[in-house]
């Protein structure tokens, strides 16, 4: 068993991938750039080391400040999470050669599924379905202009290192090809240090429905059933679930067998996800696999019960699965909503700052991933993910119940996020009724509103305004608790303007 | 006594008395009863005619946020040249020819140059932050008398990126 982890990571995954660790007993080391130093899996960690300053390109994509690291603390592995240097296949190379085991596939597997380009040949060769597209990253821009023709519009900019939305556009026509093409090379390029874009087919109104695999060192393959994700903003999943209320048990079956084979193909070990497009004729296209651990992964580890961190570790250790295929069941229903810090309503800019408060929802059935805290600082430099708020329950209606209960309960103050606006949507008939699609937002929440402020609440708001700054004063003055003090102003409001018109 | 505060940039009044235990809030129609207490950190109760409200507050600086039934309220001081702009009405922007970042983030990109002539929704620069790019774009037809930052810098979301002119 592996003695001793690295996480290379932040936020709510490293504070995640910690907790795992802590559970198996394994040390952990935490790396963090100097904007982190106050970050959650700073404090959890049994060691951090600061490897450098906040941009992520000479931080937590500085492979070999990395791997040294490791080597200094005697860490015998390293766990990437998501993002960052878990696809990247360089890096998986590099840890092998310093004899440090990358938690994730083997390099030449990495390799091959990260190379979005490559991958889609291998799978044509398996005779896996794949959506029309580029079959190589062009040298110059006439080669797009072709290929989209050859295509035909729409189609979808992707970047070839990369996944989670990040470089990815839609181009409805030929005179937004160019600067969509350049964005989204920009965007690739700062997200992943590689700006190879790539085109292909836009399938309109499909669903996203992906397969979890665990694959250990022996050829065991297994899959975890599917997780649909359909629900998107900007091409960035915001809610999961699982099972999806697009499949019944022979798609699924044949799905998770399709899966199978694409992770067989590719000579893939540990965690992974093979990710479809689902049509309206329930045809679906092999889109790509994300050789990591997925943001989403907890909703399939609250309906399988098993906890994927644990196995990736135990993969990366050299145990065996301890599982066959048969013995995997799906049990109830398991919905994830991701808080991002963005403003839902200015447009989803980024918002960053001091967290000032936070409440985190709890109760049976509610987990929170979380990398925040009260007074924790958000940087402006990296992904937005705040947390992750997952429910289980015995069947979707309840876990839609439970969700917006948990949303309910669930206060961040300080900075924007995204609660508001996800309490809608999972309250919306649409998604009740299971109708997801990865058009879903944009049909339907594109000139989203949040609750209106009316007067009445704006009273409110202010009279606990005033409540709350009087007694603040009044109380350091006094030392006396603050319910029993006399309503005597004066002496205190001075910052607020009294007596109203002047 | 009459209270007034930014309730997301717009002016507001309130008027409130203290009487024993409760505050009475005068409205131009009607006077409310609050039971108001502090119950755990960052949190007050509040009952106003029987209706219970769970409310959070949290301060930074000038900034406070009060959140209750899903609403988030920042509440702020009025500014010293409060009569500026009028009770009810949204703060007008200064100068409509100052262009800002609608966030904090950092300069990647600027596409303009000095005395160049800009059309409406031009884009002018590429602010990011969390690695989202965000276009910023010209509210008007006109040119470009000064550009204020460089490629790379670190903006606020008030520091002006460049000044137009008609």
């Amino acid at each position: 068993m592996i003695k001793k982890i690295l996480v290379a990571n932040r936020g709510e995954i490293a504070v995640r991938i910690i907790k795992a660790c802590q559970e198996m007993a394994i040390p952990t080391v935490a790396v963090y750039s100097e904007v982190d130093r106050g970050s959650l899996h700073v404090q959890m960690a049994d060691e951090a080391v600061n490897i450098g300053p906040a941009p992520a390109i000479e931080s937590y994509l500085n492979m070999d400040r990395i791997i040294q690291v490791a080597l200094q603390k005697g860490a015998e592995a390293i766990h990437p999470g998501y993002g960052f240097l878990a696809e990247n296949a360089e890096f998986a190379r590099r840890c092998e050669k310093a004899n440090v085991v990358f938690i994730g596939p083997n390099s030449k597997a990495l390799e091959l599924v990260g190379d979005k380009v490559r991958s889609r040949q291998t799978m044509k060769k398996a005779e896996v379905l794949i959506i029309p597209g580029m079959k190589r990253i062009p040298t110059d821009y006439s080669e797009y202009e072709i290929e989209a023709q050859r295509i035909g519009y729409p189609v979808m900019i992707k970047a070839s290192a990369g996944g989670g939305g990040k470089g990815m556009r839609i181009v409805q026509s030929p005179k937004e090809l160019k600067s969509s093409l350049e964005a989204g090379k920009r965007e690739a390029k700062s997200a992943f240090g590689d700006e190879s874009v790539y085109l292909e087919k836009y399938i309109e109104e499909p669903r996203h429905v992906e397969f979890q695999v665990l694959a250990d060192n022996y050829g065991n393959i297994v899959h975890l059933f599917e997780r649909e994700c359909s629900i998107q903003r900007r091409h960035q999943k915001i809610v999961e679930e699982t099972p999806s209320q697009a499949l019944d048990s022979t798609l699924r079956a044949k799905m998770g067998e399709t899966a199978k084979k694409v992770m067989k193909v590719s000579g893939y070990n540990n965690a992974g996800t093979v990710e479809f497009l689902l049509d309206r004729n329930k045809e679906f296209y092999f889109l790509e696999v994300n050789a990591r651990l997925q943001v989403e992964h907890p909703v399939t580890e609250l309906t399988t019960g098993v906890d994927l961190v644990h196995q990736q570790i135990l993969i990366a250790s050299g145990e065996k699965l301890p599982f066959e295929q048969g013995k995997l069941q799906q049990n109830g229903h398991s919905i994830e909503c991701r808080i991002y810090a963005e403003d839902p309503h200015n447009n989803f800019l980024p918002s960053s700052g001091k967290v000032l408060f936070l409440k985190e929802p709890k109760g049976p059935g509610v987990r929170h991933d979380c990398g925040i805290y009260s007074g924790c600082d958000v940087p402006i430099y990296y992904d937005p993910i705040l947390a992750k708020l997952i429910v289980w329950a015995e069947n979707r209606e309840l876990a839609c119940q439970k969700m917006i209960n948990a949303l309910n309960d669930y206060v961040i103050l300080g900075i924007q996020t995204t609660i508001d606006f996800l309490k809608d949507v999972i309250s919306h008939s649409q998604f009740k009724a299971g109708k997801t699609t990865t058009s879903f937002i944009k049909m339907f929440f594109d000139k989203w509103k949040g609750k209106e402020k009316t007067e009445e609440k704006q009273k409110l708001a202010m009279l606990a305004a005033a409540f709350v700054n009087y007694n603040k004063t009044y109380t350091k003055k006094s030392g006396v608790g603050p319910q029993e003090e006399i309503f005597s102003p004066w002496q205190s409001l001075g910052r607020w303007h009294l007596g109203g018109k002047k | 006594m009459e209270f007034e505060f930014l309730i997301d940039n717009i002016l507001k009044r309130i008027s409130l008395e203290k009487k024993e235990d409760r505050f009475i809030i005068t409205d131009a129609e009607k006077i409310y009863e609050a039971d108001i207490r502090f119950t755990s950190p960052n949190v007050v109760s509040i009952l106003i005619d029987g209706n219970s409200y769970q409310v959070y507050y949290a301060k930074d600086k000038e900034k406070q946020y009060i959140f209750f039934e899903g609403l988030q309220f920042l509440v702020q001081e009025p500014l010293e040249s409060g009569e500026e702009f009028q009770e009810g009405e949204e703060k007008s922007k200064e100068d409509e020819l100052k262009v800002t970042a609608p966030m904090p983030g950092k300069v990647i990109q600027i596409n303009v140059s000095e005395k160049e002539r800009v059309r409406k929704n031009q884009t002018l620069a590429i602010v990011e932050a969390m690695k989202m790019e965000n276009e910023i774009k010209s509210s008007i037809d006109g040119r470009v008398k000064k550009v204020l930052v460089s490629v790379g810098e670190l903006v606020d979301s008030e520091k002006p990126l460049i000044e137009l002119e008609p």
